[in-house]
């Protein structure tokens, strides 16, 4: 699903933040990104949203070099691809329903089509209550839920995350995690970057450990 | 998976609940956009605008209406000459003008019509009998393409000091005044248009810079830069539409008001004089029909331009 050769990403001229990545991802694994702060984690998790295309080397992604696609091709893609960020990136105006409903919405779809999905899966991870409620108002786990229903509501193939328990405490980070785990069991292949060796130790799920630019896979 | 979502979900009884009919909000928030300030700014560019536009339309029907009237009328003058009897004269040119094809009336100016124009200039109570003052005759013409002018001129060479006066140089140059001022209306316009654009243009900028957040979630999600620039372009025109409206209305309100207060300020015979020179100051149905006309015009061009600036915007951002 996933192929990386050779990979290097560099931000204009500066230095190499990842180098020569080789490694692949098979489809309906699960995945934990570690490494310490300023290691690239983000980088490679923007290499994976396509929202950076490599430097050099080659990135397949569902059997597509992703630097030969057109910019419509990439969006395509992108749409098989969820992400949820530390700091959740709701939209504050939006309910927590609009918020969910989003991913959908610019695909087109018309609410009468979607309203019934975007309930069950807000009543899924628990904010059935908090439908109409906007996002200042949410406690910081209620936010990270509605930023994962908003990050499965399309039913990616790929879901991405970016440090996800970063804003919530230990226990909640722990039940977030196990939603993620059942998300995989449906068949979404999950990458989950995090520095916190609790939740590491806690799953036997195999690591990425990244290192001054270069990854290493345990397990 | 019960497991974990029982983990965060609160009791089932709390959660059974149908979904609700509801309202969906705009994903660019209203208040987000520079909206005051730049419906104020349309506002303002529509308001002048439509005054140019007014101004234009009131000009250029004047100088139709002036031209059509003085282009249906010559004037013959005869100037006294010794030995020449005038009023054989003037009956002599009469018959002469009333005899040119085309012509369907002629008739002398009397001395008593000649002392109330001359009386301006000269004031009152001046008996003109006294004076050898040039006799006007004027001619009344059918259509001015069906007249042979110049048999009426050759004709009138049998009378000594008779001449014919079509007004040709004065039609020449109201014509050419009305044409500048036209051209100089259509000018303004353009410069309106221009710095309409550059304010959008601005703007735009400014709110795309504003609500990064919101594109970069969108880039996130999926969404095409056409659906960002879609979003953004629904809420400029909505913006443009409002602007639009309050100064297209403030600009026929304007004329209303002007034409009210010169109908109130000027004694009755100098606002018929000045319309019977320049026509009367009313927009008509047509003025107001042009100034509607911004409106649309106006929001257009600012959603027009919002679309364009977010497109080049998120195609420098995107990174892709």
């Amino acid at each position: 699903m996933i192929e990386f050769t050779n990979v290097g990403l560099r931000y204009g001229h500066g230095p190499e933040i990842l180098r020569d990545l080789t490694f692949r991802i098979e489809p309906g694994s699960f995945h934990f990104l570690t490494g310490p702060s300023g290691s690239g984690k983000t980088s490679l998790l923007r290499l994976l949203l396509l929202s950076l295309r490599p430097s050099r080397g080659t990135l397949t992604m569902f059997g597509k070099n992703v630097s030969a696609l057109n910019q419509d091709s990439l969006l395509d893609m992108r749409r098989h691809i969820g992400i949820v960020f530390q700091e959740f990136r709701l939209l504050d105006h939006l309910t927590t329903f609009e918020n969910v409903a989003l991913p959908l919405r610019v695909l087109g779809q018309p609410e009468s089509m979607y309203r019934s999905n975007v309930t069950e899966l807000l009543e899924w991870v628990g904010l059935g209550e908090r439908m109409e409620a906007l996002p200042p108002l949410l406690s910081g786990g209620e936010k990270q839920r509605a930023a994962i229903a908003r990050a499965v509501i399309g039913r990616p193939d790929i879901l991405l995350a970016d440090e996800p328990t970063g804003n919530v405490d230990s226990e909640l980070s722990l039940r977030l995690v196990r939603l993620f785990a059942e998300l995989n069991k449906l068949g979404t292949t999950i990458i989950l970057a995090t520095h916190e060796l609790s939740l590491l130790d806690a799953f036997d799920f195999p690591r990425m450990s990244l290192t001054d630019g270069q990854v290493k896979m345990n397990g | 998976m019960a497991e974990a979502v029982a983990d965060i979900a609160p009791p089932a009884e709390a959660r059974a609940k149908p979904a609700p009919k509801r309202n969906t909000a705009a994903i660019v928030p209203e208040r987000s956009v520079a909206g005051r300030t730049l419906v104020l700014l349309i506002a303002i560019m529509t308001f002048l605008s439509g005054v140019t536009l007014g101004g234009v339309v009131l000009v250029q029907k004047s100088a139709i209406a002036w031209s059509s009237d003085v282009g249906r009328q010559v004037t013959i003058q005869i100037r006294p000459i010794e030995g020449e009897v005038m009023d054989s004269n003037i009956r002599t040119a009469i018959s002469l003008a009333e005899a040119t094809p085309g012509v369907t009336a002629a008739h002398a100016i009397s001395l008593e019509d000649s002392e109330k124009l001359l009386e301006p200039w000269l004031g009152s109570g001046l008996d003109l009998a006294q004076l050898e003052i040039p006799r006007l005759i004027v001619v009344e013409l059918g259509d001015p393409k069906d007249v042979d002018l110049s048999m009426l001129e050759r004709d009138l060479k049998t009378i000594k000091g008779a001449t014919l006066e079509t007004h040709a140089a004065w039609r020449q140059q109201l014509n050419t005044m009305a044409a500048t001022l036209v051209f100089s209306g259509v000018l303004v316009l353009l410069l309106i248009v221009l710095a309409t654009v550059l304010a959008v243009v601005f703007a735009t900028r400014g709110t795309m810079a504003s609500n990064r957040e919101i594109v970069d979630v969108l880039h996130f999600i999926g969404a095409s830069n056409s659906f960002i620039a879609g979003e953004f372009q629904g809420r400029f025109l909505s913006l443009g539409f409002r602007g639009g409206i309050i100064g297209g209305l403030g600009a026929v309100l304007f004329f209303f008001l002007v034409a009210g207060a010169a109908g109130s300020i000027m004694p009755d015979q100098a606002s018929a004089q000045l319309g019977f020179l320049f026509g009367r100051f009313s927009l008509g149905l047509d003025g107001i029909v042009g100034i509607a006309a911004v409106i649309p015009v106006l929001a257009a061009l600012t959603a027009i331009t919002s679309r364009l600036t977010v497109r080049r915007f998120l195609s420098q951002t995107s990174g892709l």
